[in-house]
C-alpha cells in the first residue's frame, strides 16, 4: 500500500492525539521541495496519548521499524512509561513519534514554539519555521544542510501575510 | 562659514545618504540566504512556487511526488 500522510494525521487528529509535525514534513508543510518518507511527531508520552495514537492507527499493523524483527505496537498503560520515542511503520507510512526535540525541549515547548495549520479542514500544529531551523541547526547533520538552506531562503522570500496558511 | 540653512541642508543630504546606505546594507543580507540556498544548487524559483501554495497544496503535491518516487522504486527492469 502507498504511503498516505493526510490519512495518517486524519487519524491522529480524529482520534484526539495532541501532537506537533516536526522534522522534514514540517519543512514540507513551510514549503521545502524534497520529499520525506516518514512523517515526524512530537507528542506527549503519557499513557493517554500513546495509548489514543495506537487505537487511531491499529488497522494499519504498526510495527516498531527499528527493531529487528520488527515487533507489532502492543503498548499497554504499564508500558508506554518505557518509551521515550516510538519509530513506528505503517501500512500507510513510517511515523516517527518522538517526546523531546533538540534546541527545543519537550512537548510543552514544542507546542509552545507550533502555529496552527488547517489541512482539508482539519486543524494541525505544525512546528514554525523559526522553531524548525533552530532544531535542525542543533542538530547539526550533514543532511540537514539543505533543509536549513531551504528554510532560510523560505523565510526571508515569505512576505508577513505568508505565514503559514 | 557656512549659512544656517545650508547646513541644515548638508545634515539632511547626510542623512539621506546614511538611510540609503542602511537600506543596500538590509537588502544585501536579505539576500545572502537566497544567495546562499542558489550557490548550493537550490532551485530557489521552485521554493517561490511553493510560499504561493497553501498548505493543504504543498502536502498534497508532495505526496503525489512520493508515491511516483515508491512506484519508480519498485519498478521492475524489463
Amino acid at each position: 500500500m502507498s504511503s498516505d500522510f493526510l490519512n495518517l494525521l486524519e487519524r491522529l487528529v480524529n482520534a484526539g492525539v495532541d501532537f506537533v509535525v516536526i522534522g522534514g514534513f514540517a519543512g514540507v508543510v513551510h514549503g521545502c521541495t524534497y520529499v520525506t518518507q516518514d512523517i515526524d511527531i512530537c507528542c506527549d508520552f503519557s499513557p493517554a496519548t500513546l495509548l489514543a495514537l495506537q487505537r487511531a492507527i491499529s488497522d494499519l499493523r504498526p510495527v516498531h521499524r527499528m527493531t529487528p524483527k520488527r515487533k507489532k505496537l502492543k503498548l499497554t498503560e504499564q508500558t508506554c512509561g518505557q518509551f521515550k520515542n516510538l519509530y513506528l511503520d505503517t501500512d500507510i507510512g513510517q511515523l516517527d513519534c518522538l517526546s523531546f526535540i533538540d534546541g527545543l525541549g519537550d512537548y510543552s515547548q514544542v507546542k509552545r514554539e507550533s502555529e496552527l495549520i488547517e489541512v482539508e479542514e482539519m486543524k494541525v500544529r505544525v512546528l514554525s519555521l523559526n522553531a524548525l531551523i533552530k532544531s535542525k541547526k542543533s542538530m547539526n547533520r550533514l543532511r540537514d544542510k539543505e533543509a536549513v538552506l531551504q528554510l532560510e531562503a523560505i523565510k526571508k522570500l515569505r512576505k508577513p501575510e505568508q505565514d503559514i496558511r | 562659514m557656512l549659512k544656517p540653512y545650508s547646513r541644515g541642508l548638508i545634515i539632511e543630504n547626510m542623512a539621506a545618504k546614511a538611510k540609503k546606505k542602511k537600506i543596500s546594507k538590509s537588502k544585501s543580507l536579505q539576500a545572502a540566504e537566497i544567495q546562499a540556498a542558489i550557490d548550493y544548487g537550490i532551485d530557489v524559483s521552485m521554493l517561490i512556487d511553493n510560499i504561493n501554495r497553501s498548505c493543504t497544496e504543498r502536502i498534497i503535491r508532495h505526496q503525489i511526488a512520493l508515491n511516483t518516487a515508491e512506484k519508480l522504486r519498485k519498478a521492475r527492469r524489463l
